[in-house]
């Protein structure tokens, strides 16, 4: 019954879209007034029916309504009423709602928002947008029905993958989802303005607050979905360079320098072709990347069965590529007049390298991605790209981009003068020169490592040294004290002292990645009671092992104390869960963080006749705990940036 | 045009550089795929290459020994067999008569030393329907007839 409902809704959304796609067309043919209103009701239309399909579906979900083939796939009586929402994004038909839902939140923001301003390009905003929409709404109606019947109705359901019952599918796939679906505001104002031929940049302020939540979103729906990796899947590692966990992060890699390269448009109307191209193919690559996650093309943990779904995206691709480049080639002629660059030392050239740096690392994971693709397409032949190709190729260049993170803020524009560099640059890179040797002299021997952690201080020192003079002259002009000195800076210039917030939190990030790839220990064993094993500085030994009835499954737990340096740090548990739906189980790794180290316990078996023998592997990962810090910092560092401070950003629309 | 000739020259070391990175990247991480009876077929020569080989566990070829944490069995593609050596400790999925897909190289006495399980399955998890192995299992096509 109200799958019917949702179903009837779905419909009536896509009528919607395709009277939003239509009628900016009119609007513009006709000169009438109406066809706009038609297009901004259009658009509060799917909102609303959009709104109403997702609300059927989840209470299709908590209301375990098993006649809808989704829910009784999906959930379970026994499944609690959070797994039972969050069910909602558990596989291919329910997400793509999500997509579309979280979408047309989106469009119907902005369209309000800008209710009174951008009266010449707003139609056309809302015809993007409805064109995604009708796309997703085409998929979700006909190819993958979230609210597809099934007969006879099962008396209980399937449940959701095992793996999938984790407080964090509350956040990871929204947040990620969010992530992409923001990154189509920024797109769709581009594409508005080439059609209007309105290309003077006003789209780039208008969009500017949207691209960084868009960024902060997938940033952090990465993140998430590291952490998440890290401590449910078992392995004691957060990222695998997966296919799947490829797409998720690629579409960050222009989106990361178009947020860089957009201040170069902004303050030297330079770029103008380059800034178009990196949103049309960060917005593709959101695409793209629900394509390889969804098609099943590539094996992967995350994706889903394969279905028609799979080649309808890839031609949605293509026209999006093939429609939004060639409307950037038909408006070549109005994009051709900029300046040029003044000097190779300047703001703009380190964030024109920046983005040179992240385009090649963008280009790289992509091709190790589908190169298993290509291979087999062309030569036959099944091949895998494993994670060593994407670290050895990665890594310089992230390492190149961390000294720009250093240089690009703070050198001048245009041309910076010895004396610009001398002021700016000597002490810190003296000062992290002076850490480096330290490092080497203390522990760290290995040349990347080094280099890493080198150019790592230098940006905080950069950080740290500008602002101390910025407060100095506070000091001397105001007589602001420290803390109320660095109030008046974040309030004067929002966007610069969160930005450098942002990057004090992606060195964090760095900092964790680096210690983890360079100096973790792994130990595997097996124990038999009060047995021990050493590993680091740690002593684990065996307590025992207990068996527990779960709602949803039989639990089996380890005991081991953990001894740090000699110091009783008490009792890990880690355990594998048995699922009976499941032939094999589940198992649930523990750690426990202290800010220079992690140690990991993963129980890997346990004998089965006397119950006195477990299988441990224990990792030490040195911080980790740094990258999630640095998620946090990251975090604070982009409310600085869009808080609302009207009189301080009078630029800011 | 000294300008030209400069943006020219940067791109051209730009994309060497690039080139030679993924060149060199590739040369250690490319992995080749090949089941059981591919292996067979080559005479089981010993190779130098790094390979993964997805098959199904053979029931009743384990031997495990968890004092040394090793790992003796048959991977199955429904056509020939192979025997593969692991150390370690294999993914929770890893079990007899499941998909599996084992990285490694072969060894001298024909034995396929793994360096790496793994037992991914799909998200749709269900025991097989109608007699097909789920969608996105590692279970070569092979398998699924043969059953």
């Amino acid at each position: 019954m109200i799958a019917t409902l949702g179903h009837i809704s779905i419909l009536l959304a896509l009528f919607a879209a395709l009277c939003g796609i239509v009628s900016p067309i009119l609007a513009a043919r006709s000169a009438q007034a109406r066809y706009l209103e038609i297009a901004r009701y259009a658009i509060f239309a799917q909102f609303i029916l959009v709104t109403l399909a997702a609300a059927t579906l989840i209470y299709g979900l908590v209301a375990t309504d098993f006649s809808i083939k989704y829910v009784a796939f999906n959930t379970t009586r026994a499944t609690p009423v959070y797994y039972r929402i969050t069910g909602l994004w558990g596989a291919l038909e329910g997400s793509l709602l999500l997509w579309e839902w979280i979408l047309i939140i989106f469009s119907g923001v902005t369209a309000w928002i800008y209710r009174e301003r951008h009266k010449e390009t707003l139609p056309w905003v809302i015809m993007i947008f409805s064109i995604v929409s009708a796309f997703f709404l085409v998929v979700l109606a006909f190819l993958s029905n979230p609210f597809e019947a099934i007969s006879p109705v099962p008396a209980d359901g399937r449940g959701l993958n095992p793996l999938l019952e984790d407080a964090n599918m509350m956040t990871h796939p929204p947040l990620l989802y969010t992530g992409f679906v923001g990154l189509t505001v920024p797109y769709a104002f581009a594409m508005a303005a080439l059609i209007t031929g309105k290309l003077d940049g006003a789209w780039i302020v208008s969009t500017r607050r949207w691209t960084i939540i868009a960024w902060f979103f997938l940033t952090a729906g990465n993140l998430v979905g590291a952490w998440w990796s890290y401590h449910v899947l078992g392995w004691g590692g957060y990222w695998a360079w997966d296919p799947v966990e490829n797409a998720a992060f690629m579409p960050w890699l222009p989106a990361t320098a178009f947020l860089h390269s957009i201040q170069v448009q902004e303050r030297r109307s330079m770029l103008k072709v380059w800034n178009l191209s990196l949103i049309i193919i960060a917005f593709s690559l959101t695409i793209f990347g629900t394509f390889l996650t969804r098609s099943g093309i590539i094996s992967s943990i995350h994706a889903f069965s394969s279905g028609p779904v799979g080649g309808f995206f890839l031609v949605f691709l293509a026209v999006i590529l093939l429609a939004s480049f060639g409307l950037l080639a038909y408006r070549a002629d109005m994009l051709k007049e900029q300046p040029e660059l003044d000097s190779m030392v300047s703001r703009e050239s380190a964030f024109l390298l920046n983005n040179i740096v992240l385009v090649s690392a963008l280009f790289t994971i992509f091709l190790g991605t589908i190169f298993p693709l290509i291979s087999e397409a062309v030569a036959g032949v099944q091949v895998s790209v494993g994670a060593p190709y994407f670290n050895s190729v990665t890594v310089p260049l992230f390492l190149l981009l961390v000294f720009l993170m250093g240089v690009g803020p703070m050198i001048a524009w245009r041309r910076a003068s010895w004396d610009n560099l001398r002021r700016n640059f000597l002490w810190p890179a003296l000062g992290s020169l002076v850490f480096g040797l330290a490092l080497f002299v203390w522990k760290v021997k290995e040349f990347l490592p080094l280099l890493g952690f080198t150019l790592l201080a230098f940006v905080v020192l950069t950080i740290v040294y500008d602002t101390a003079l910025a407060l100095r002259a506070r000091k001397r002009i105001a007589g602001e004290g420290i803390i109320r000195g660095i109030i008046t800076l974040a309030r004067r210039n929002q966007r610069r002292y969160g930005g450098l917030i942002v990057h004090l939190g992606v060195v964090l990030i760095i900092l964790g990645i680096a210690g983890s790839m360079t100096y973790s220990l792994e130990k595997e064993a097996t124990l038999a009671l009060k047995q021990e094993l050493q590993i680091g500085n740690y002593r684990i030994l065996f307590e025992g092992l207990k068996g527990s009835r779960q709602p949803t499954h039989f639990r089996v737990e380890g005991a081991f104390r953990v001894f740090h340096n000699g110091n009783d740090d008490g009792i890990l548990t880690p355990a594998l869960k048995f699922f009976p739906t499941q032939q094999s189980p589940i198992g649930r790794a523990v750690h426990q963080s202290s800010l220079s180290e992690d140690i990991y316990l993963i129980l890997s078996g346990f004998s089965e006749v006397d119950r006195n023998q477990a299988t441990l592997k224990a990792l030490v990962r040195p911080l980790v705990i740094w990258m999630w810090i640095g998620g946090f910092v990251i975090a604070f560092g982009t409310l600085i940036c869009i808080w609302p401070m009207k009189k301080t950003e009078p630029s800011e629309t | 045009m000294k300008k030209n000739r400069r943006f020219l020259i940067g791109a051209v070391i730009i994309l060497a550089a690039l080139s030679y990175m993924i060149y060199g990247g590739m040369q250690e991480a490319i992995v080749y795929f090949v089941t059981p009876s591919e292996l067979k077929a080559k005479d089981h020569a010993p190779t130098e290459k790094f390979l993964r080989m997805g098959g199904m566990v053979v029931k009743g070829s384990m031997k495990k020994d968890l004092a040394t944490l090793t790992y003796r069995f048959d991977l199955t593609d429904g056509g020939a067999t192979f025997p593969v050596f692991f150390k370690g400790v294999p993914p929770d999925l890893f079990t007899e008569g499941k998909g599996a897909v084992v990285e490694g190289r072969i060894g001298a006495d024909g034995v396929f030393k793994a360096t790496t399980i793994m037992a991914k399955h799909a998200e749709d998890y269900s025991p097989h329907a109608n007699g097909k192995p789920p969608a996105n299992s590692f279970v070569p096509a092979e398998e699924a007839r043969a059953k």
